[in-house]
């Protein structure tokens, strides 16, 4: 055996749990990421990570321990990180935590007018930390995230029970007109549940080489068919990308 | 004045070319651009009568040639043509739409032109945005939208101009924060748009920092609205430059392959086939005239727009109206006083502005009606419809005679009138004022506000 191979030869096992790992992660997250693929894109997106980064901390211990550490130890260091690492981030990773379930779960986006800790103004920014309104004496007040979860927060835009916001991620192979129009068409048989004056309309929010961002806004008729119309629409929507085989446009 | 880059968008595109027997003249997978000097205008290709040709591309060229413009693209639908030319520093991109699409979007488009024109009022519309037609209409557009995106990311463009109510919706589906602005070139009345079509208007009105329309009173109506964006009125503009006088022969040439004599008198009405133009009034108000009128003879120039050409969204609106009419003509009995000519060459329309005596405006309703301007570029009085734009303009009796468009006896009293005027003093009276109007409706004059609403944008 050369001597270049007979030095690497004992790490051999450890590269292999590294690749393992590293398979294994990817596939165990997409199978997650679609099994949630008809629930809010940042829930989903967050339940992958989570996956992703449990598989990756139970791979790199199988790896160390390969090297002679003690699982224990590894744990007790990990685990003394972690804590550590809330007690300091505490606030930011409350608050970090809170913008995700805020998107989801508290009904107010941006341009929407609200009220939270006696304090009422247009909501101008969603950051991953705070909420920035600006208040009707032209003030900017930032609202943590955590509050927004903890208070009690009222919308006072016009007809706010009515709207729907739901974020579509399409990849940039995916031909977006024809994906807009397919689900226009499947929209329109919700029509008996949505307000006759306020058409689906889909509204491109940023854009990168890989994907395109959209909100696909929804007028109810009627507030209980909140739960029922955003999970038809996000049924739907998935259905459609799932579906989507169409070639790219032909244009000049 | 730094130079710009802009793209424009207009649903009619500048050329139409003559579809082949597989429906394009250019198969676009193998020609990705034209060389316009391999073909031959009128045989390969036409300009597209209308404002298109008549407005945006000299207006373009003038920019280009001051150097407020330093490159333009402008992006139609287009369905045979080459999927891009090159005119110098302007670059014309096609859209091709496949027929199904085409179809759904055509319907569409012309519920809405029907319902702001407030033709067939007793029509049900409320659903019209919840149609299948619909998300082909919402697929063309954000084919449009996206091309305009692409192209933006290849020129950095330092703004959008839109044109045509049919592409309202681009602005909105670009979801760029660059300035927009949209020409809305038909009448504007917001009693006209129902309850439920209101929100979508506004959702896609509210895209575009600048709106432009053609009247104060439609800038009026849409200001009631309260769209996000300013709204500007400007009065659309033809280049005289582009009109010549053409000679006797050429005159004698047209008269000749029409059929028409030296002694008629002409009574000209240019306007594309559609019951919109309201052609039929003016066939209407000659049956009351022919008897007294032995050498008076009506001559309709025209046939269908983009939309009612095979190479276009090929809707049957132009070629069911024409015999319509062909029909009204034989019920009054008229036969050889009426001419329909059809499309003409720009040497052919000069040569029967000269040759008539008289342009009629009889459209039921009309975004401006620059037909008028054309007549009086021309030295030809007008009869104008009081429901076009350009009326605003106007003082009855002064500048041009004004006619209720559904009242053809009033349309026969004012022809009547400058028919019965042998000196010509109502005549000159009317040319000599109208031409002050024609003045205010230059090129000249609009370069200098495209000038200043571009640059303004911009550098905001």
């Amino acid at each position: 055996m050369p001597p270049l191979l007979e030095a690497v030869w004992p790490y051999l096992p450890v590269a292999i749990i590294v690749v393992v790992t590293v398979v294994l992660a990817w596939l165990v997250g997409a199978l997650v990421g679609g099994l949630l693929r008809r629930s809010s894109p940042p829930l989903a997106r967050a339940a992958r990570q989570l996956t992703v980064g449990a598989i990756a901390v139970i791979g790199a211990t199988f790896a160390l321990q390969y090297l002679g550490l003690n699982p224990a130890i590894i744990f007790v260091i990990i685990a003394l990180l972690g804590a550590t690492a809330l007690i300091a981030l505490r606030g930011v990773l409350g608050n970090y935590g809170a913008k995700y379930f805020s998107d989801i779960y508290v009904p107010f986006k941006i341009g929407d007018s609200i009220e939270v800790r006696g304090i009422s103004g247009k909501v101008i920014e969603s950051n991953p930390m705070t909420t920035v309104l600006l208040t009707d004496n032209d003030h900017l007040v930032s609202v943590p995230n955590e509050s927004m979860l903890r208070e009690i927060v009222v919308n006072t835009s016009p007809q706010a029970w009515k709207e729907v916001a739901v974020p579509v991620t399409i990849g940039s192979s995916l031909d977006l007109a024809a994906f807009e129009s397919d689900l226009l068409k499947s929209l329109a048989k919700l029509r008996s549940r949505l307000d006759p004056r306020f058409p689906p309309v889909l509204t491109t929010k940023s854009r990168t080489a890989q994907s395109t961002d959209l909100v696909l806004t929804l007028m109810l008729r009627r507030p209980e068919d909140r739960d029922s119309i955003t999970a038809e629409a996000n049924k739907r929507v998935a259905e459609i990308l799932e579906g989507a085989r169409a070639p790219r446009r032909t244009t000049g | 004045m730094p130079k710009l880059s802009i793209c424009i968008n207009t649903q009619t595109p500048l050329l139409q070319f003559r579809a082949s027997e597989n429906g394009s003249l250019v198969d676009p997978a193998t020609a990705p651009a034209a060389d316009l000097s391999n073909l031959r205008e009128g045989v390969d290709y036409r300009f597209s009568p209308g404002g298109v040709t008549r407005m945006v591309y000299p207006l373009v060229r003038r920019l280009l040639k001051d150097k407020v413009l330093d490159e333009a693209h402008w992006v139609s639908l287009n369905p045979t043509a080459p999927p891009t030319i090159e005119l110098g520093r302007l670059t014309l991109h096609n859209i091709h739409l496949a027929p199904d699409r085409m179809a759904g979007y055509g319907k569409v488009k012309e519920a809405i032109w029907g319902r702001i024109h407030d033709l067939n009022p007793g029509e049900p519309h409320g659903d019209l945005f919840w149609t299948e037609a619909f998300s082909e209409y919402a697929y063309y557009n954000r084919v449009t939208a996206e091309l305009i995106q692409e192209l933006d990311r290849r020129h950095d463009f330092d703004a959008f101009y839109v044109h045509d109510f049919q592409q309202m919706p681009v602005g909105h589906m670009l979801g760029s924060l660059k300035p927009k602005i949209f020409r809305w070139h038909i009448p504007f009345d917001a009693s006209t748009i129902p309850e439920e079509w209101r929100a979508m208007l506004t959702t896609y009105l509210d895209a575009y920092d600048v709106i432009v329309v053609s009247a104060r009173r439609y800038a009026e109506s849409l200001g009631a609205l309260h769209p996000k964006g300013r709204v500007l009125q400007r009065y659309p503009y033809l280049d005289p430059s582009e009109y010549s006088r053409p000679s006797s022969s050429q005159i004698a040439e047209v008269g000749e392959r029409l059929g028409l004599a030296r002694s008629d008198d002409i009574a000209l009405v240019v306007a594309r086939m559609d019951p919109m133009k309201g052609q039929d009034v003016a066939i209407r108000a000659l049956a009351r005239l022919a008897p007294d009128y032995p050498s008076l003879r009506l001559v309709l120039v025209g046939n269908g727009s983009f939309s009612g050409s095979k190479g276009g969204l090929g809707l049957s609106k132009s070629s069911t109206w024409r015999g319509q009419l062909e029909q009204l003509v034989q019920t009054e009995r008229l036969g050889p006083r009426v001419v329909f000519a059809g499309h003409v060459n720009q040497t052919e329309l000069d040569s029967l502005y000269e040759r008539s005596r008289f342009t009629i405006l009889p459209s039921v309703r009309e975004g401006f009606g620059l037909v008028a301007v054309e007549s009086w570029v021309h030295g030809r009085p007008v009869i104008l419809t009081e429901r076009a734009g350009v009326a605003e303009l106007v003082r009855d009796g002064t500048h041009a005679l004004l006619f209720d468009p559904d009242d053809p006896a009033a349309l026969a009293a004012k022809m009547r009138a400058l028919l019965d005027d042998p000196r010509g003093r109502l005549r000159g009276k009317l040319v000599r004022n109208g031409r002050s109007i024609a003045r205010k409706c230059s090129i000249e004059v609009a370069v200098e506000g495209e000038k200043s609403l571009l640059t303004e944008i911009a550098e905001a």
